[in-house]
C-alpha cells in the first residue's frame, strides 16, 4: 500500500440539482491512519465519504484513491439486508467476490464471535437491537479485510450508553489493526476525539475544510482518553471552530 | 371475556338453527330457500357420486394452468420493467390501460379467437392473472430502497449479483402479494367463465342448478368454491412463509403448519369420540341391519365436535391462565406461541360448525331426539371449561365425561340405527364410560399440585392424593367389573370378555398410579389410560360384533 491511499486536490462536488455540497477540498490521508470528520449537519460529510466509496464523482479538482484499495462502508441507518441472516450479511462482501460458501460461513462465524453476535448468527436483522445491528454492519465492513473503512455517523441513532460501548469497540478493533485506513464521520466531537487521531472540521455547506487538528492525547486508541485534561481542551478548541458554522447553518435554515 | 365470546360463536350456529327451524316450520319457502340440512344432503350426494369432486378438479386445473401461464411471464417481465427504464416505458402504460377492463368482458373476444374449448377458458384466466401480477411486480421492484443497491455496489456486487441478492428478495413480498390477489381474481373469474361457455366445472354446476331450480345444489356448490378459495389462500400463505421467511419471526417460520395444527387438534384423542359411536352401532346391529352412511356421518360429526372441544379447551385454559409451561402434554400450542388465540378460537368454531351441520342433517333424517342429545353434548363440551360455571373447575369433569362420552353418545349412535331409547344400550355403555372417565382422572391426578396452586377444583384436588388414587382404581376396576356384571345379567354377550386381554395393562397403570407422585411418571399413566381406553373399547366393540355371528 502506498503512503497516501486517499488524496483530494482542490476537489468540489455539485449535485445535478445544483446543490453545491463540497468545495475546494484538499486533503491527504495517510495509510493506516484514523481520521474523523466533524461538521454541522448538511455540510457534505456523507457526500465526502460517498466520493471515496465510488458512489459519487467529484465535479471539479481530483480525488485519487489507491488503485485496487478494498473499500467498505458502515452506514448511519445500518442498511443491513433485511432478507439475509446475520451470517449472510456479514459475509456479503466476500460472497460478491466469489468466496466459496463454506469459507464465507467460517469467516462470518469468526466475526460474529468477535463482535459478541454468536447467538444471533441465524437471526434476521429485524430481530436485533440497534446496537447489535450496527455490530453486524461493522462486521460486514471488516470481514472483507478492507484497506479503507468509511464510517458514516454509525452510532447517531443509538442511545448514549450503547454509543459508549460501540466507541470502545471501535478502539478495540483499531488496536487489533483490522480497520486499515479509517475515515469516521460524526457530529459528536467527543466521539471524534476517542476513535480517531486526526480531526477534520468542515464548514457549513458548501463543505470546506476549516481546521485540521492532531491533538496529542494517547499513544494507543482507547476510550480512557476521555479522562485526560487535554481531552477537554481539544474538545473546547474544536467546538469553538464548529460553533460559528453551526450558527451559519441554523440561520440559513436546514435545506 | 368468555361471556362475550360465548355470544360471538353462538350467533352463526343460531343462524343455522333458526334457518333450519324456519324452513321446517314452513315460515320460509323450501323451494326458494332450502334448509341447511338439504344443502348438506346435496353436498353429500355430489361428493358420493363423484360429480362434485370431478367438477372441482376441472375448475382447479383451469385455475392452476391459467395462473401459471399468466404469473410466470408476468413476474419476469415485471421485474425487468422495474429495473430497466426502457422496458418500463413500453410495458407499464399498456398494463395500466388494460388493468381496469373487467376480464370477463374479454371472454367473448377470446372465444372468437381461440374457440370455445378449454384453451379459451385458461387464457382468459391467464390474462387477468398476468395483468395483476405485472402491475404488482413493477410496483414492488420500483419501491425498493435504492440505498440497498448502493450497499451492494460498495461491497463489490456486479449486476447479476445485485439482481440475485437485492432486487429479487427486496421485491418478493410485493410479488407474492400480487400472486395472492391474482389467485383471488382467477377464482372469481373461473366461475363466471364456466357460467357461459362450459359443460363442466364448479361454475357450470352452479349455473346448471340454477336452470334446474335446485337451490340446495347451488348452495352446496357455492360452499365448495368457498372452501376451495380458503384452501388456496392458506396454501399461498404457506408459500409466502417459505419464500419470505424474514417477514416472520424465525420461530413461526420453522414450524410447519400441519404439525402445528396436529398438536392443537390432537387427533390421537379421538378414540374417545369414535368408540362410543362404534359401540352404539354394534349394539343396534344385534336388532338388524346398519345404515352405513349415518354411521359414517356420526363418526365424522363426533370427531369434529371432539376436535372443537380440544381447541376450545386450549383457548379458555389459555385465557384463564391455568395452563402454564409446567403443565405439559395436552394442549400447549398456544403456550409455545405457535398459534394465536384467535386462530385456535376460530378453528374451534369451524369444527363445531362442521359437527353441528352433520348433526342437523341427522336430526333432519331421524327426528328431534338426536337434536336434543346433540345440543346437550355441545353445551357440555362448551361449558366444560368455558363460562362462569365451568364443569371442569368445580369437580364435575369426570361425571360430565362419564355421562356424555359413555351412555349419551352410545345411545345417540344406537338411536340413529334403531329409533328407540334403549335401556339395554345405556347399561351396555357403562364399561366404556368408566374408562373414558379414567383418562380424564389420570390427567387430574397428574396435575393435582398445579391445579391446587391455580385454585382449579377437580375431583382429584377435592379428594386429595390418596382419595384420588382410590378413584382411579374405582374407575379402571369398574370398567372390568361392569363387563362381568353385564354378561351375568345377560345385558352383554359373552365374547365381550375379550376386553380382559388388556387387564395386564390396566394392572400396570394402577400400580404406577398407586406408587408414583412425580408428574412425569403420572403423565405416563395418562398416556397409558388413553391407550387402555382405545384397546379396551375396540375389544369390547369387537365382542359385540362377534356376537352377531355366535
Ligand atoms: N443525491 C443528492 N442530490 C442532491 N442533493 C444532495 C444529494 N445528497 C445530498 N444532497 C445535499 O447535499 C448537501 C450535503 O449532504 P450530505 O453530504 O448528506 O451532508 P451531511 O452528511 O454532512 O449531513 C445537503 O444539503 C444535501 O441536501
Ligand atoms: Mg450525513
Amino acid at each position: 500500500m502506498q503512503a497516501a491511499p486517499i488524496v483530494f486536490i482542490q476537489a468540489g462536488l455539485t449535485y445535478p440539482n445544483g446543490v453545491e455540497a463540497l468545495t475546494d477540498i484538499s486533503l491527504t490521508i495517510a495509510d493506516q491512519s484514523a481520521v474523523a470528520v466533524v461538521g454541522p449537519s448538511g455540510c457534505g460529510k456523507t457526500t465526502l465519504l460517498r466520493t471515496i466509496a465510488g458512489l459519487e464523482r467529484v465535479s471539479v479538482g481530483s480525488l485519487q484513491v489507491a488503485a485496487g484499495a478494498k473499500r467498505a462502508m458502515v452506514f448511519q441507518s445500518g442498511l443491513l439486508f433485511p432478507w439475509m441472516s446475520v451470517a449472510d450479511n456479514i459475509s456479503y462482501g466476500l460472497m460478491t467476490r466469489g468466496t466459496p460458501a463454506e469459507q464465507c460461513r467460517v469467516i462470518a462465524r469468526e466475526w460474529a464471535d468477535r463482535m459478541g453476535l454468536q447467538r444471533f448468527i441465524d437471526a434476521y436483522p429485524h430481530q436485533l437491537s440497534g446496537g447489535m445491528q450496527q455490530r453486524v454492519g461493522i462486521a460486514r465492513a471488516l470481514a472483507i479485510q478492507p484497506d479503507i473503512v468509511l464510517f458514516d455517523e454509525p452510532f447517531a441513532a443509538l442511545d448514549a450508553q450503547t454509543r459508549l460501548i460501540m466507541q470502545e469497540l471501535v478502539c478495540d478493533l483499531r488496536r487489533q489493526g483490522v480497520c486499515g485506513t479509517m475515515l469516521f464521520v460524526t457530529h459528536a466531537i467527543d466521539e471524534a476525539l476517542i476513535v480517531a487521531d486526526r480531526i477534520i472540521v468542515m464548514s457549513a455547506r458548501p463543505g470546506r475544510i476549516i481546521a485540521d487538528l492532531t491533538p496529542q492525547l494517547a499513544d494507543v486508541p482507547s476510550a480512557d482518553k476521555r479522562a485526560l485534561p487535554a481531552f477537554n481542551q481539544a474538545f473546547a478548541d474544536i467546538w469553538a471552530q464548529i460553533r460559528q458554522e453551526v450558527d451559519v447553518q441554523m440561520h440559513e435554515g436546514v435545506n | 371475556m368468555p361471556q362475550n365470546r360465548w355470544l360471538s360463536w353462538l350467533s352463526p350456529l343460531l343462524l343455522v338453527v333458526l334457518w333450519e327451524a324456519a324452513v321446517q316450520l314452513g315460515l320460509l319457502n323450501r323451494i326458494f330457500i332450502p334448509p341447511p340440512s338439504e344443502v348438506v344432503v346435496a353436498l353429500a350426494k355430489g361428493l358420493a357420486d363423484g360429480s362434485m369432486v370431478a367438477d372441482v378438479l376441472i375448475s382447479s386445473r383451469r385455475i392452476a394452468l391459467g395462473f401459471l401461464i399468466g404469473a410466470i411471464p408476468a413476474t419476469l417481465l415485471g421485474i425487468w420493467s422495474g429495473l430497466n427504464r426502457t422496458v418500463y416505458l413500453l410495458v407499464r402504460p399498456l398494463a395500466t390501460m388494460l388493468y381496469p377492463v373487467p376480464k370477463i368482458a374479454l371472454l367473448p373476444l377470446v372465444i372468437v379467437v381461440l374457440g370455445i374449448g378449454e384453451v379459451s377458458k385458461i387464457v382468459t384466466v391467464a390474462i387477468s392473472v398476468f395483468l395483476m401480477v405485472v402491475i404488482h411486480t413493477i410496483g414492488g421492484v420500483m419501491q425498493i430502497d435504492q440505498r440497498f443497491f448502493e450497499v451492494g455496489r460498495v461491497y463489490g456486487a456486479n449486476q447479476r449479483t445485485l439482481f440475485r441478492t437485492v432486487a429479487l428478495p427486496a421485491s418478493l413480498p410485493a410479488i407474492i402479494e400480487g400472486w395472492k390477489l391474482a389467485m383471488g381474481f382467477a377464482l372469481t373469474l373461473i366461475v363466471g367463465v364456466e357460467f357461459v361457455g362450459a359443460s363442466n366445472g364448479i361454475g357450470y354446476r352452479i349455473w346448471q342448478s340454477y336452470e334446474l331450480y335446485s337451490i340446495a345444489d347451488m348452495m352446496a356448490s357455492v360452499c365448495v368454491i368457498a372452501a376451495l378459495g380458503w384452501i388456496i389462500t392458506i396454501g399461498l400463505d404457506e408459500v409466502e412463509r417459505l419464500v419470505v421467511p424474514w417477514r416472520h419471526t424465525v420461530k413461526e417460520s420453522r414450524m410447519p403448519l400441519l404439525k402445528k395444527w396436529w398438536g392443537a387438534v390432537r387427533p390421537w384423542s379421538y378414540t374417545a369420540a369414535i368408540i362410543p359411536v362404534l359401540l352404539g352401532a354394534s349394539i343396534a346391529a344385534q336388532q338388524g341391519g346398519l345404515n352405513w352412511l349415518w354411521l359414517a356421518l356420526a363418526l365424522i360429526g363426533s370427531i369434529a365436535i371432539q376436535g372443537g372441544t380440544n381447541l376450545m379447551n386450549d383457548y379458555y385454559d389459555y385465557k384463564k391462565g391455568t395452563d402454564t409451561p409446567a403443565v405439559k402434554g395436552t394442549g400447549g400450542a398456544l403456550l409455545r406461541g405457535e398459534m394465536t388465540p384467535n386462530q385456535i378460537f376460530w378453528a374451534g368454531i369451524i369444527a363445531f360448525a362442521v359437527g353441528s351441520t352433520i348433526g342437523l342433517y341427522l336430526v333432519y333424517m331421524t327426528g328431534p331426539f338426536i337434536f336434543w342429545l346433540g345440543l346437550c353434548s355441545v353445551a357440555v363440551g362448551y361449558f366444560y371449561t368455558a363460562g362462569p360455571f365451568a364443569l371442569a373447575y368445580v369437580g364435575l369433569g369426570e361425571l360430565a365425561v362419564f355421562i356424555f362420552m359413555g351412555p349419551v353418545m352410545v345411545l345417540g349412535s344406537y338411536y340413529l340405527q334403531q329409533p328407540v331409547v334403549s335401556w339395554p344400550a345405556i347399561w351396555a355403555s357403562l364399561p366404556v364410560a368408566f374408562v373414558v372417565a379414567a383418562i380424564l382422572h389420570a390427567n387430574n391426578l397428574r396435575d393435582i399440585d398445579t391445579d391446587i396452586l391455580n385454585h382449579k377444583r377437580t375431583l382429584a384436588t377435592m379428594l386429595g392424593r390418596a382419595g384420588a388414587r382410590v378413584e382411579f382404581y374405582v374407575l379402571v376396576g369398574g370398567a372390568f367389573v361392569s363387563v362381568l356384571v353385564l354378561i351375568a345379567l345377560g345385558l352383554a354377550p359373552w365374547p365381550t370378555l375379550l376386553c380382559y386381554a388388556v387387564a395386564p395393562l390396566a394392572w400396570r397403570l394402577m400400580r404406577t398410579a398407586a406408587t408414583e407422585d412425580a408428574a412425569e411418571k403420572l403423565h405416563s399413566v395418562l398416556r397409558g389410560s388413553a391407550v387402555l381406553h382405545m384397546r379396551f373399547g375396540l375389544l369390547y366393540v369387537l365382542g359385540w360384533v362377534i356376537a352377531l355371528w355366535v
